[in-house]
């Protein structure tokens, strides 16, 4: 009896502690709010979000640095966001969709990507036209 | 809305699997587990019904609140209408539960609760494959209107479109009802599973092993942080894991009841929903069958055992999921990953020893690391199996084989595809293999549970001469069940 009651108590334990440590540690995380953003993001994204009609395709450019972890969550969520429309992630299409984490728009980036800006909707973001030469 | 959309797909699930396993109304361990088995029953018959409305008729409101009121007052008339009487899943017979162990359930669910809503409240949206798969396959649906095919476009690669549609298929119905789009939808969703998932193991280890291994079952799997947190990542894993271990369960409570092949049936369901859920379900239906025709050939004198309508039922089953399945993968979704890879890559990376090397190695490291756990859980599992050894009853053989076949094989060919086609292997072992082993998580536990000893936690309970109750006690007393 004393080894099967070991053996339930280990294992419930162990079980509930863990429960118990890891809910700490996402408490922590809610509190000091270190959760990244998706309501966040998606309202940078609403004002283009009401000019966005089903089966357009847009490009996608971001002055996120080549290796940044966080530049493929954020062209995913700004899938995620313009959906039902498209967003490739590239700059090759006639309109590009340009994710800025400055509020003025990086010209350089922009002349050397060959984009000009259509509608600067603010926050950031972006919509170009990409110049065919 | 959404919650009503939700009630009536959990009403179809559960008047389809009362219809079949007819009992009173009451609060009893027989309705517990039908309520449990509703719920992934009515999300795949909804989500399925919800796609061919689609395909014939578009997104029109009427016909698909029509189709889906229609498929929950059909279901609950089967319910309700049935005269006969089934068979009865009653507690086993087992030693008496000692007073703390409810109070560790029930600590265990209060934990888990409150992790979920931490993780749901703080991310709404899920995590990231969430909303680059699962949420935004769902939004395309919703927001495409009549060109909801863009969802599989070749544009969205990247976002594996040919992954069948149970979850955004629901998700997408929901919002559809409700007329506006919410995160309470997926989250909803993501709950009832959680719920669903813990109900099937509780209630089938109760029927199988009695009230105390339920109840350390349950303690168990809702002490899994992982488990919890992947389901408020809102990622298909959880209801497949919740397919898994209903298909399990459903054909170990077949072989204590070989009469009643209504079992088989609704496993076959449960299997072909599991392959409208994930790839990894497709896998999972056919290592499944595989598993079942050897454990039949290994257990085929057993008395009442009649392998060959078990397994027309199993089949019968899931055909229709399956056949849904196989016409969206053939004429509705997109290019898979698959597809695309070269056979002269897959060759090498077949031939390529450091793979193997590095996936049993990952296998190994995640074994240890996966579930959260502060002790690696294979560590505690291992004690435990010291502790209280397996004693496998004669008539849960055929089971036990048939789930560790069916889960050994599913977890090998997992971790073959990602050896064979995986660009970046080690990416792949760190984002995947956690999830693998959660998704059988539930029904390794309902088989090791199954296997384990009874517990001797009391002192009034006598021992019983190991390996011997139940064979040698008469047929009458190790029966848990009456079938009339």
């Amino acid at each position: 009896m004393a080894r099967h009651t070991l053996a339930v108590i280990a294992l419930a334990a162990v079980a509930l502690c863990s429960t118990f440590w890891t809910l700490l540690d996402f408490l922590g995380d809610y509190s000091h709010n270190r959760i990244f953003g998706v309501a966040a993001f998606e309202s940078r994204f609403d004002e283009l979000r009401k000019t966005i009609r089903p089966r357009t395709v847009y490009g996608y450019l971001s002055d996120n640095a080549r290796n940044d972890p966080s530049a493929g969550a954020e062209f995913y969520l700004t899938q995620y966001t313009l959906a039902p429309a498209i967003v490739k992630p590239t700059p090759d299409e006639p309109l590009v969709v340009v994710n800025l984490h400055v509020p003025k728009p990086d010209q350089k980036l922009l002349q050397a990507n060959k984009l000009v800006l259509v509608q600067n909707f603010g926050s950031g973001v972006l919509l170009c036209r990409r110049v065919q030469r | 809305m959404t919650f009503v959309c939700l009630a009536v797909v959990w009403l179809t699930g559960f008047g389809l699997v009362r219809g079949m396993f007819p009992r009173p109304l009451e609060w009893s361990l027989h309705n517990v587990l039908l309520l449990s088995l509703g719920i992934g029953a009515g999300a795949g018959i909804a989500s399925c019904l919800w796609f061919l409305t689609l395909l014939l008729a578009g997104p029109n409101f009427a016909l698909l609140a029509s189709v889906t009121g229609g498929a929950a007052i059909a279901a609950l008339a089967f319910a309700l209408l049935t005269r006969r009487q089934g068979t009865l899943l009653a507690w086993a017979e087992g030693p008496e539960v000692p007073g703390y162990l409810p109070g560790l359930f029930l600590l265990a669910i209060a934990l888990a609760a409150t992790t979920f809503v931490i993780l749901v409240v703080s991310n709404p949206h899920g995590e990231q494959a969430a909303w680059s798969i699962w949420n935004l396959r769902a939004r395309f649906l919703f927001r495409g209107g009549t060109l909801w095919r863009d969802a599989f476009s070749n544009d969205l690669s990247w976002s594996h479109p040919d992954y069948p549609l149970l979850l955004p298929g629901l998700i997408a119905l929901c919002w559809k009802l409700a007329g506006h789009e919410s995160t309470g939808a997926p989250i909803a969703i993501a709950l009832l599973f959680t719920l669903g998932t813990a109900g099937v193991l509780t209630g089938a280890l109760g029927a199988l092993r009695g009230k105390t291994q339920a109840l350390v079952g349950g303690t168990l799997l809702l002490g899994t942080t992982s488990f919890i947190a992947l389901s408020a990542a809102e990622y298909g894993d959880v209801p497949l894991s919740f397919y898994i271990l209903s298909t399990v369960a459903l054909l170990c409570l077949q072989d204590r009841h070989p009469e009643d092949l209504r079992f088989s049936a609704l496993a076959g369901l449960m299997a072909g929903f599991a392959a409208w859920t994930r790839n990894d379900g497709l896998i999972f239906l056919g290592a499944v069958i595989v598993a079942r025709v050897l454990a039949m050939v290994r257990v085929r004198e057993r008395a009442g055992f009649t392998p060959l309508a078990q397994m027309l039922r199993l089949i019968a089953g899931l055909a229709a999921p399956l056949a849904v399945v196989l016409f969206f993968k053939l004429r509705v979704g997109g290019a898979s990953e698959f597809r695309s890879a070269k056979p002269a890559v897959v060759l090498q990376h077949l031939a390529d020893p450091g793979r193997w090397i590095l996936t049993l190695e990952g296998l190994v490291v995640m074994l240890f690391a996966m579930g959260g756990f502060l002790i690696p859980i294979v560590l505690v599992l291992a004690l435990y199996w010291y502790l209280v050894r397996f004693q496998v009853d004669a008539r849960d053989r055929a089971a036990l084989a048939t789930g560790a076949i069916a889960l050994g094989l599913t977890l090998a060919m997992q971790m073959l595809v990602d050896l064979l086609f995986a660009g970046n292997l080690g990416v792949e072992i760190n984002t995947s293999f956690e999830r693998y082993l959660l998704q059988l998580w539930p029904a390794g536990v309902l088989l090791f549970f199954l296997a384990a000893s009874p517990l001797r936690l009391t002192a009034a309970e006598k021992p019983a001469p190991k390996g011997k109750v139940s064979r040698k006690a008469p047929k009458p007393s190790r029966r848990v069940a009456e079938t009339r």
